[in-house]
């Protein structure tokens, strides 16, 4: 076949992208009906081909990211550092949406997107460059790790006002990539907990300020995890009946009854909706293509001549798979209410172009891979 | 390197497993969602969805025989709103709270402004999503509501969530509340309630579906069950006679602070009922219409019951009007109780004496001496006369009446005299009427009827005829005697008060005892309780062509007077003389001019153009003429004389204007610059000047 010579890189990610993107444009169609009804007057066809195009851009992107030679994604990831803390700092002053400042409307398009989803991935190719570079005295404090440490705060830090879980799940995972990065796991579970103290600092001056903002939500969502009977615990309920309705087979697409009560249907729950319509049959689906996601990290991790694409790779997918595996929690009751997509299947403009850019940007390495390109220097 | 390599891929494993171990986690819980908690979900599940709502049919309207609207359902809404709606962002609200408690302030005017505001931001901060503006609002009020700030932004946006309920109203207030009915502790009583089934209409379904934001959504766009609206009921009842009905007797029940009356006016021929009232005394001051007396209270009746004795007698032959019996000087001693009349020293008189004067010696004698030997005959003609049964009417609650017979163990000796005069016995106001309605009607007794017809939507359902319960309840010799004795108890008998010379009336006066708690009447010497009397009133007119036959019963009064024909038969000549004043198909014999013969002198004063007018207009003199503003006419056997009426109060004095009506006496005074105060009621009596400080010219004046 003739057309797959043009898809260069991993295969098996491709085809990941291609089923992801599949149950994210079947389930937006589904779930965007109430939405629909109440804002398009029924036009459901509205949702979808606004999502279709959004997928298709974002496969576009990813095709060109693809095409990229990796090498030059540590020179941008310098820049993309530079340029998202000014960013992050004007979304927190900006306007707001829902009590929390996290989008920044592109000027001419009509589109805005959440400074977080760009600084994410724009920390993550940071800490491979930093970590790949430092990899010979890795294990030095003064060298290696403190200067790694300034930026995982700083962005960390400009996030939390805005997106707790964001931010929670950005420094997790930043600490998970240092780890795989071998900085000494004694700093690491320093900095871990020191990270915890000052988020209970952070916690306890915010909750004696008089503008709570996002504060009470998150303290709502935490209550509400705790005591199940909550009256409040409306989302979560919704989501259990979806699960337990779906079933093993689910309802068959188009028939959720619970994309009425669940907020957020083609977003936050969207896996909840997943299992309504298809069952445990696809929820168990997605969890594996998922694992194989991170599993092709990995393997392009082992692969990897140099440490900068291995870095690059597996912090990339455990990052995405990461947040999945926190969304599909949240969706189960396994974690309190946050608001992280799932990634590639919820919908969302620029989420998903940010997730088809670092998901080109793991293909680059893993065509640099297969075309011998790591080794040439 | 390589060192490097292997140390990365080690933990990358060791992240791996636990990505795994997270990644199983989710499995594990996604299955005990399922399976575990599964049937509770499931049952929740089902509850929330759909469901099936009702919609209510509206209840059909019951009218008066005219036409009338007697009872009908409005629209009543109940607003409430969603502090939340998406369209209410904080800005708009901060800008338009101020105008939407003014708007709601101005509407309902219930509480201040600051207090809707403070209410209104409360609500918002507690993001209720259902806060209650206001109940029973109506339609009106609530195109209006629409337009206020906020609110105007519309279905959804607008927050403004609109409940409908329907109201019962009936249009005439208290006329006849409680034959119309209501609903009373969730059971409708009156007509409401007996034709419930037909007014009450069939309820609808639809099914709904909840969607976000707890919006019910219909799923189809028919309703799955049609709702059929109720029938209308059209009554017998005539608003003109039943508000004259209830005017007569509440004025009499609060003349006489009796405990509770009815009236029940009939029409002869068909057994329509044009009027039911009722009253029961809430206080001095308040009766309410609480109870129908008219059909459920049986009680003992006394006088008006001996028409049925003397319908017995006469028809069996055994006595005539015109016979004679000896009263016995109005005492009579039956075993160990004393029959007595009310007024004594009564000897030998006619029959038709005994019945106008109401002796209670006379019929008990003759039903003793008659019946006597076999009682069962006295009690099977009552019995044939439907007495002992009810009526049948068309509403619920009718008292059960008992006429005892021989075989039953409370028959004493006693029983045939006192039964003849309406003792032993208990009856309902409305059987009575229907047997004084049986002899107006010729001896053809009908039923009662309050529902003509009733229809749906144009189309009839049922109409109802008048139902013959007896076709000759005596032989017609026998109802033209007890009609002659009828019509000679008011020419000459105990009721000579409600003669008039343009109609005649006919019936009979009720003076009963009333059995206390303890079953003593207390009508023996010896008693020093107060009595209880209950005094009735039933009859029929025009006496000679009879059109309505009406009964008046009234309980207890308190005052000294309580014969029948002082208290209740008031009530009846009133009824009975402004059906005639409104009916001309009653009026026989057309109104000569010496009906409004002018009295003889008539003295008025007033302004002589406003005279000039009633004399072309009444009088069709159109040669008045005086130079005077102000006259005081003189009539006098159609001659008018006129007296100038000085109107420039030099001297202060006003004695000018003594006799004058007020509203002349107050048009003079003020426009000499006077500020009048005016005392009482009618014309001018005194005139008094008060000096005030300012030196302002004030009147008193005090009318008579």
């Amino acid at each position: 076949m003739k057309i797959f010579t043009y898809f260069k890189g991993d295969k098996v990610i491709w085809a990941i992208v291609l089923l992801l993107s599949l149950f994210s444009l079947l389930s937006v169609y589904s779930a965007t009906s109430t939405l629909a009804y109440k804002h398009q007057n029924g036009n459901a066809f509205y949702y979808m081909f606004k999502h279709l195009f959004i997928l298709s851009l974002g496969f576009v992107l990813m095709y060109l990211v693809h095409s990229v030679r990796y090498t030059l994604f540590s020179r941008i990831a310098q820049l993309a550092l530079f340029l998202a803390v000014p960013l992050l700092m004007f979304t927190l002053l900006g306007p707001k949406i829902n009590d929390a400042s996290r989008w920044i409307a592109i000027p001419g398009t009509g589109l805005t997107f959440q400074t977080s989803d760009f600084a994410k991935l724009a920390l993550i190719m940071y800490l491979a460059r930093f970590l790949s570079q430092k990899q010979d005295n890795i294990k030095d404090f003064k060298s290696a790790f403190l200067p790694i440490l300034f930026p995982i705060t700083l962005i960390c830090g400009f996030i939390l006002p805005a997106n707790f879980s964001t931010a929670a799940v950005l420094f997790v995972t930043s600490m998970v990539i240092l780890f795989i990065g071998r900085i000494n796991i004694k700093y690491i579970l320093g900095i871990f907990f020191s990270g915890m103290v000052m988020l209970g600092i952070f916690l306890a001056i915010l909750s004696q300020m008089p503008n709570q903002g996002r504060f009470i939500t998150w303290k709502k969502r935490i209550e509400n995890f705790r005591n199940p009977d909550s009256e409040n615990n409306f989302q979560v309920d919704q989501a259990k009946i979806a699960i337990a309705t779906g079933g093993v087979l689910g309802k068959g697409p188009g028939k959720s009854t619970q994309r009425n009560f669940l907020p957020h249907p083609y977003s936050d729950f969207i896996y909840a909706f997943i299992i309504e319509e298809y069952g445990s049959v696809a929820g168990v689906f997605v969890v594996f293509l998922y694992l194989v996601l991170l599993t092709r990290g990995i393997n392009i991790l082992k692969h990897s001549e140099k440490t900068f694409g291995g870095l690059l790779a597996i912090g990339i997918t455990f990052s995405l798979v990461f947040q999945a595996l926190i969304n599909m929690a949240v969706a189960t009751n396994l974690f309190p209410v946050t608001g992280q997509p799932l990634p590639m299947v919820s919908m969302g403009g620029t989420s998903i172009w940010f997730t088809s850019i670092a998901l080109g940007i793991v293909l680059s390495v893993s065509r640099s891979i297969n075309e011998g390109e790591d080794n040439d220097e | 390197m390589m060192d490097n390599k292997q140390y990365i891929m080690k933990r990358t494993y060791v992240v791996y497993a636990g990505v795994c171990l997270f990644a199983c986690a989710v499995v594990f819980q996604l299955f005990k969602v399922q399976y575990v908690e599964g049937e509770k979900w499931r049952a929740k599940a089902k509850e929330l969805t759909t469901q099936y709502q009702t919609i209510d049919a509206s209840r059909g309207n019951i009218f008066s025989i005219d036409g009338s609207l007697l009872a009908t359902s409005l629209p009543i809404y109940e607003l409430r709103m969603d502090m939340r709606a998406e369209a209410i962002t904080d800005k708009i609200f901060a800008k338009n709270i101020d105008s939407l408690a003014i708007q709601l302030n101005n509407l309902f005017n219930d509480k201040t402004v600051s207090a809707y505001k403070k209410e209104l931001k409360r609500a918002r901060r507690n993001k209720e999503r259902y806060h209650l503006l206001q109940r029973g609002v109506r339609y009106t009020q609530l195109k209006e509501v629409k337009q206020f700030a906020i609110i105007k932004l519309g279905k959804y946006k607008g927050g403004l969530i609109v409940l409908q309920h329907d109201k019962r109203e009936q249009p005439f207030k208290n006329l006849a509340v409680r034959t119309i009915g209501y609903d009373r502790a969730g059971k409708p009583v009156g007509i409401e309630g007996k034709y419930n089934n037909y007014l009450v209409g069939q309820q609808g379904k639809r099914l709904m579906q909840k969607i976000a934001g707890s919006v019910w959504m219909p799923i189809n766009s028919e309703n799955e069950v049609e709702p059929h609206d109720g029938a209308d009921i059209t009554t017998t009842i005539d608003v003109n006679i039943q508000d004259v009905a209830q005017h007569a007797l509440i004025t009499q029940l609060k003349k006489h602070k009796a405990h509770h009356g009815c009236v029940i006016v009939m029409e002869v021929a068909t057994g329509q009922i044009k009027a039911m009232a009722n009253y029961t005394r809430k206080d001095t001051a308040t009766y309410l219409e609480q109870y129908n007396y008219a059909i459920g209270e049986a009680t003992e009746p006394g006088s008006t019951f001996k028409l049925a004795s003397y319908l017995t007698a006469i028809d069996d032959g055994y006595i005539k009007i015109s016979d004679t019996i000896d009263a016995e000087g109005g005492r009579k001693k039956f075993y160990d109780r004393i029959v007595r009349d009310s007024h004594d020293g009564t000897n030998r008189i006619s029959v038709q004496h005994a019945f106008e004067t109401s002796s209670n010696v006379a019929i008990a004698k003759i039903i003793n001496k008659y019946y006597a030997k076999n009682p069962r005959k006295f009690t099977d003609k009552l019995y044939s006369l439907n007495l002992n049964s009810p009526t049948g009417i068309d509403l619920n609650g009718e008292a059960q009446p008992r006429i005892k017979n021989p075989k039953d163990k409370d028959w004493y000796g006693t029983s045939l005299p006192y039964m003849a005069h309406g003792y032993e016995l208990t009856v309902t106001p409305l059987q009575i009427l229907t047997l004084y309605n049986a002899v107006a009607n010729n001896g053809v007794m009908v039923k009662p009827m309050l529902v003509k017809n009733i229809q749906r939507g144009g189309t009839m359902l049922k109409q109802y005829n008048t139902t013959v319960i007896n076709n000759a309840i005596a032989k017609p010799s026998t109802i033209k005697q007890l009609r002659t004795m009828l019509e000679g108890v008011v020419q000459q008998g105990s009721a000579q008060n409600l003669k008039t010379n343009y109609m005649k009336i006919a019936g009979k006066t009720g003076t009963s005892v009333i059995a206390s708690s303890k079953g003593s009447y207390n009508n023996t010497e010896e008693s020093t309780e107060a009595k209880a009397y209950q005094a009735s009133f039933a009859g029929y007119f025009p006496a000679e062509n009879p059109v309505y036959s009406c009964i008046v019963v009234v309980n207890n009064p308190s005052g000294k007077l309580y014969y029948g024909n002082v208290v209740a038969g008031p009530i009846f000549k009133e009824v009975a003389d402004k059906i005639y004043a409104t009916q001309l198909n009653l009026q026989t014999t057309p109104v000569t001019d010496t009906t409004f013969k002018i009295k003889k002198t008539l003295i008025q004063m007033g302004n002589s153009n406003d005279f000039a007018t009633i004399m072309r207009a009444l009088l069709h003199n159109n040669n008045y003429k005086t130079n005077a503003d102000w006259v005081k006419i003189n009539v006098d056997n159609r001659v008018t004389h006129n007296t100038k009426i000085e109107t420039s109060f030099n001297k202060k004095s006003f004695n000018s204007l003594i006799g004058m009506g007020a509203r002349d006496a107050v048009y003079l005074l003020e426009n000499k610059g006077y500020s009048v105060i005016i005392r009482g009621k009618g014309n001018v009596k005194r005139i008094t000047t008060i000096n005030t400080v300012a030196g302002n010219k004030k009147v008193i004046i005090e009318l008579v």
